[in-house]
């Protein structure tokens, strides 16, 4: 990410050299720890097995997108080659966990998880589902909707099939409250949006930081920054506290920028975030994530 | 001011806010742990719910089987009188025990297993089976958060002071952490 490790200073550089960039990555660790499986999700549909081809994936899409329009619950379908060692119930709730698939006040959500080598599915329901998609309900999807199409090697078919009963159940309970499409993945881009202005912000003012070479400019912002928070909360002793906090903080960061800084020089090597290099940013996908829904292992499991 | 009590001063109003944040971290974590202990019990309450239907349907065919029926009901009725968390857990296990011999027995009786209804217990058996251990994997996973603060240095100085302990870990019966399958 962001040409990190590409960067040829980041190889041939001493390890104390390092510990800036390291530092630097702890704060993209929450763009990044959203996968902890290794799966990262490209839509409702994710066939990491490669069964599906490109118009079946496409129709299976649309009818998603659909049925989360309107009505805000989401399915998410994920298709992998084997269980890494794990038990199919336990692979569906880690990735529930990892997706949060469903809106996150009300955990609508559901996940279709297949998995090929063991040829084992199973449909997890999020809490807010349970009372219209009952274990028992999935139990008969799965037994008669889709196991018997995989069994003759039809996994669009049974995926399909599966879905269309999987959606009846769901709509037979959940209305929604308020016309919501599109509102979750809008929330996101804003908070994507400010964790970028904040990430950029955070590197430019080190870079400036460290060239001034002075000490107590960090105290400086780190007071300005307690100041406005002060402000946002509207609360004095919130204001000092974050005084009381953000000014040492600051001096400390900026007493190590300076220090890399003048280090970086004296071997002739300024550090990349200081050097004004531009990376590549982050890929651009129509894709919102998911809503922030979890489950708690409600659903039914078969094997075909 | 002096500059010696600038410092002591800065110095006791870091170490105040630090007391404040450590002290409430503590309140939440327990707080969690005891709001995810609910919901452990709300999902054995799904399994008990389940059982008067399964034993009802079992004892129709496989009367003479009275033993399992009575370790089941005795069981039940320890978890109902249970009050601290290691007695419940203890009185779960053997609920699960007795449920598992249950399961064990009913493998004799074809006619049972092929019946539609009791079928849709065993589904439903198999989903509560599911949640307590996702449910049970989870209050596990926020006791070893408070348990890790309350030994870490310098978390176990607060803890001491404000008496924060250590929550005992959910052992689940040998064998339980997978649901007991369901084979038609």
């Amino acid at each position: 990410m962001f040409g990190l490790a590409s960067n040829p200073l980041y190889h041939h550089s001493k390890p104390l050299f390092n510990k800036l960039p390291i530092v630097f990555s702890v704060f993209l660790l929450p763009l990044i720890a959203a996968a902890h499986l290794g799966l990262t999700p490209g839509g409702f549909v994710n066939d990491y097995a490669g069964i599906l081809t490109a118009e079946q994936k496409q129709m299976l899409e649309a009818k998603l997108t659909q049925f989360e329009k309107e009505t805000g619950s989401e399915i998410a379908v994920a298709i992998i080659p084997d269980l890494q060692g794990s038990t199919i119930e336990k692979f569906a709730v880690e990735l529930f966990e990892d997706w949060k698939i469903g809106q996150a006040d009300k955990d609508n959500g559901v996940l279709l998880l297949v998995a090929i080598a063991e040829r084992k599915l199973r449909i997890e329901v999020g809490y807010g589902l349970e009372g219209a998609l009952t274990d028992a309900q999935s139990f008969w999807i799965i037994k008669n909707s889709i196991t018997p199409r995989f069994k003759e090697g039809d996994y669009y078919q049974g995926i399909n099939g599966g879905l269309d009963k999987i959606i009846a159940a769901a709509k037979g309970e959940y209305v929604p409250a308020e016309p919501t499409a599109g509102r979750i993945a809008g929330l996101y881009e804003t908070l994507g949006f400010f964790v970028w202005v904040f990430f950029f912000l955070f590197i430019y003012i080190g870079s400036l930081l460290a060239r001034s070479k002075s000490w107590w400019g960090g105290g400086v912002v780190g007071g300005i920054l307690a100041a406005l928070l002060g402000l946002i909360v509207g609360f004095v002793y919130a204001g000092l506290i974050a005084l009381a906090v953000l000014v040492p903080l600051g001096l400390l960061f900026d007493f190590l920028v300076s220090r890399s800084y003048i280090r970086g020089v004296a071997r002739g090597r300024v550090p990349w975030w200081i050097g004004g290099r531009g990376w590549g940013g982050g890929s651009g996908s129509s894709f919102g994530g998911f809503g922030g829904g979890s489950s708690g292992g409600g659903g039914s499991s078969g094997s075909w | 001011m002096s500059k010696t009590t600038k410092i002591i001063l800065a110095v006791g109003a870091v170490l105040v806010l630090w007391v404040w944040f450590s002290y409430n971290g503590f309140i939440g974590l327990n707080e969690s742990a005891d709001n995810q202990w609910a919901q452990v019990e709300t999902q054995y309450q799904r399994r008990f719910d389940l059982i008067p239907n399964l034993v009802a349907t079992v004892q129709g065919i496989a009367n003479q089987e009275r033993q399992v029926f009575t370790a089941l009901a005795e069981a039940r009725t320890r978890y109902a009188g249970a009050r601290t968390v290691e007695d419940k857990v203890k009185a779960a296990n053997q609920v699960e025990t007795a449920l598992a011999r249950l399961l064990v027995i009913v493998e004799n009786y074809p006619q049972l297993r092929s019946a539609e209804s009791f079928q849709q217990l065993m589904v439903q058996l198999e989903g509560a089976e599911n949640r307590i251990s996702v449910e049970r994997g989870r209050f596990n996973d926020q006791v070893k958060e408070l348990n890790v603060k309350v030994k870490k240095f310098p978390g176990n100085l607060i803890a001491s002071l404000f008496g924060f302990k250590e929550r005992t870990y959910f052992q689940a019966a040998a064998g339980a952490e997978t649901p007991p399958p369901v084979n038609f």
